[in-house]
């Protein structure tokens, strides 16, 4: 399980289970073994992705299969077809791996995962084709094959790949984890970084969290936040632990 | 006339201008984000939630050299201990006699190992994070580079050795199959053989055991079906009961098992590392989620009841992912990540008993956190409870 998103509208968990292909949604106060309350999951529902995040306002569940953005109705349980699919060549779609929806300024933030790793080997025929990942900022409600608004990307970016993500909505603002090249074990230049919707090109983020010895981040995977205390909660994979930080800057 | 001739040349000049001064700010803009100065921020957390101790994930003994190797989840190490150690009640903890950790061993969130019985290698396997399974010699501590690796399939779980054949067989939980190697092989060498597809009912396989006797391989599945549709219509989902789903040694394919333990009366939850026992006919399996063990006879089939069950607060076993059998000297070790222990039991051991010994990475009545790969974070505003999926 490489995702979960609480729904403070309707008091929810909902975390997606790729080994299953299947979408769970938890009462808010679940524990221990307790079963989901639904289940999205068969042969029309087809694959799920690792990551997913909830719109609780336009009641829609937000994940991919792929390079395919699927949307599934929220209170859906059973068997049911994604209603909306964002794919093809314009989509700029490749290796998504975060997701995050702004149900108030509708807007839809994909991040990319990268196509190399640090063990395998490199020639120079091989690193042409070597692709690092990428921010997508799409409208909430794009369907079918449509370009981003916005993509975030370059070597000033730092960008190697996104993990997960959150917007801000009040600030129009994006913050995502990025970990760096994946099978590094404590690799270079990993970050948690805040960009702004209106970004678009190779653009360094506003505000940089570096994993350093300071702030004790070593490979980021994982952001939350909690605005009513000012503080961005990360997941780090390399510490096996969450660590919580006052970033009272961006709120 | 005169009036639209005059609007007429202005209109034009008003709109040519406009559009410049659109473009020059959106230029402006543009040019203002790439050269942006990001404001680096270096503070320390307020607030730092990580497991002191370690998280036991699996188990193998070798009762000829007293070697005891177990796996450390939380901080990414194996560790060596003496068999024989009984850790105090009063002792904060039992060193052990060695640890492999480190950057350059190629190990990281390490579910199976394996110690040769003839070499005493450790095989170690990556579950998730690193595609390879190192193999360190005797003498290997610290961070040191393996003395050969295998790159594998991703998120193994269990691997079982036939010394006989010089084979290795192991669980591949993401693509539901068997993979079959060459025990010495390393590199990108590929497996021999596999055993995968809808028919073979491999459901999130985790625990491989193998029965010489029988020519049979054991698998534990934890029930998260992943299905190819037909005719190249992509996969979906179905969640099954746990099951023990058994092959013939030999098989290859999508290959339908020759029978199926699974039920309500089997106990099974989370069933993860398995053992055989050759002499008794028995299998041992670590059931992770009921706190517990169950043995069942190699001949069960259906909605069999476990033979013996070791649970309760005596047994010490909480979250228990790794199980090994010393034939040997009659011992089941079980590697519990709910409390930083090994727990040592007697073979025919049943019930709430209290184990023979308990090896101690932690201090007595630890819990442990169970943090593992947090690939995400989520936040319950309602509680103020900051939600961690592993």
């Amino acid at each position: 399980m490489h995702d979960v998103r609480y729904d403070a509208v309707h008091d929810e968990i909902v975390v997606p289970v790729p080994y299953a292909q299947a979408i769970l949604t938890f009462r808010g106060a679940a524990d221990g073994q307790e079963g989901p309350i639904r289940i999205i999951q068969g042969p029309k529902t087809g694959a799920i992705g690792s990551r997913l995040d909830v719109d609780p306002i336009h009641n829609e569940i937000f994940t991919y299969t792929g390079n395919t953005v699927t949307v599934y109705p929220r209170e859906a349980n059973g068997d049911v077809a994604p209603i909306r699919v964002i794919r093809g060549p314009d989509t700029q779609l490749k290796r998504p791996y975060g997701i995050a929806v702004d149900p108030i300024n509708d807007i839809l933030v994909i991040g990319l995962n990268s196509n190399f790793g640090s063990d395998e080997p490199i020639t120079l025929e091989d690193s042409e084709s070597l692709e690092k990942g990428a921010i997508l900022v799409f409208n909430r409600t794009d369907s079918g094959n449509v370009k981003p608004r916005g993509v975030i990307r370059g070597p000033k970016s730092g960008i190697i790949r996104i993990n997960q993500m959150q917007l801000y909505p009040q600030r129009k603002l994006i913050v995502g984890a990025m970990p760096g090249i994946i099978d590094n074990m404590e690799p270079d230049g990993a970050f948690l970084g805040v960009w702004s919707y209106d970004d678009n090109g190779d653009v360094p983020p506003k505000w940089k969290i570096p994993a350093n010895d300071r702030t004790k981040l070593k490979k980021p995977f994982g952001v939350v936040l909690n605005p009513k205390n000012k503080e961005v909660i990360i997941s780090d994979m390399r510490n096996q632990g969450v660590l919580v930080f006052s970033l009272p800057e961006i709120f | 006339m005169d009036k639209i001739f005059r609007y007429k040349k202005v209109w034009p000049f008003q709109l040519l201008l406009l559009g410049f001064i659109v473009w020059l700010a959106q230029a402006i803009l543009a040019q203002g984000q790439v050269d942006r100065k990001p404001v680096v921020i270096e503070r320390p957390p307020l607030r730092f939630i990580k497991d002191p101790n370690p998280s036991f994930s699996a188990v193998a003994v070798d009762s000829d050299s007293n070697m005891l190797v177990v796996s450390d989840e939380n901080m990414f190490r194996i560790m060596e201990y003496d068999r024989r150690e009984s850790t105090p009640p009063r002792a904060r903890l039992t060193e052990p006699k060695r640890i492999i950790s480190g950057t350059n061993t190629k190990a990281e969130m390490i579910c199976g190992v394996y110690i040769d019985p003839k070499t005493k290698e450790i095989y170690a396997l990556n579950g998730d994070t690193q595609n390879w399974m190192p193999i360190f010699s005797t003498d290997a501590r610290g961070n040191v580079a393996p003395n050969r690796a295998l790159n594998i399939p991703g998120h193994p779980f269990q691997m079982a050795a036939d010394e006989e054949k010089q084979l290795l067989y192991m669980t591949i939980q993401s693509d539901n199959k068997i993979v079959v190697y060459r025990k010495q092989a390393s590199g990108g060498e590929k497996p021999l053989r596999t055993i995968q597809g809808n028919d073979t009912h491999l459901e999130d396989p985790h625990g491989i055991a193998l029965d010489f006797k029988n020519k049979l391989i054991f698998v534990s599945n934890f029930g998260n079906a992943n299905l190819r549709g037909e005719a190249g219509s992509g996969r979906y989902g179905k969640f099954d009961p746990p099951s023990i789903t058994v092959y013939p040694m030999e098989g290859s394919g999508n290959i339908k098992p020759v029978r199926i333990i699974e039920g309500p009366k089997t106990l099974m939850n989370w069933p993860a590392h398995m053992a055989f026992h050759e002499e008794r006919q028995e299998l041992f399996v670590a059931n992770d989620a009921d706190n517990s063990i169950v043995v069942f006879r190699a001949s069960d089939e259906g909605d069999a009841a476990p033979i013996r069950v070791i649970k309760g607060p005596k047994t010490g076993i909480k979250s228990p992912p790794g199980i090994a059998l010393d034939a040997k000297l009659g011992e089941l070790y079980v590697a519990n990540m709910g409390t930083p222990s090994i727990t040592v039991f007697p073979v025919a051991a049943n019930g709430d008993v209290a184990p023979a010994r308990t090896i101690r990475g932690g201090p007595a009545g630890a819990v442990g956190l169970m943090i593992g790969n947090p690939g995400a974070v989520g936040y319950d505003t309602k509680r103020e409870q900051i939600l961690v999926p592993n």
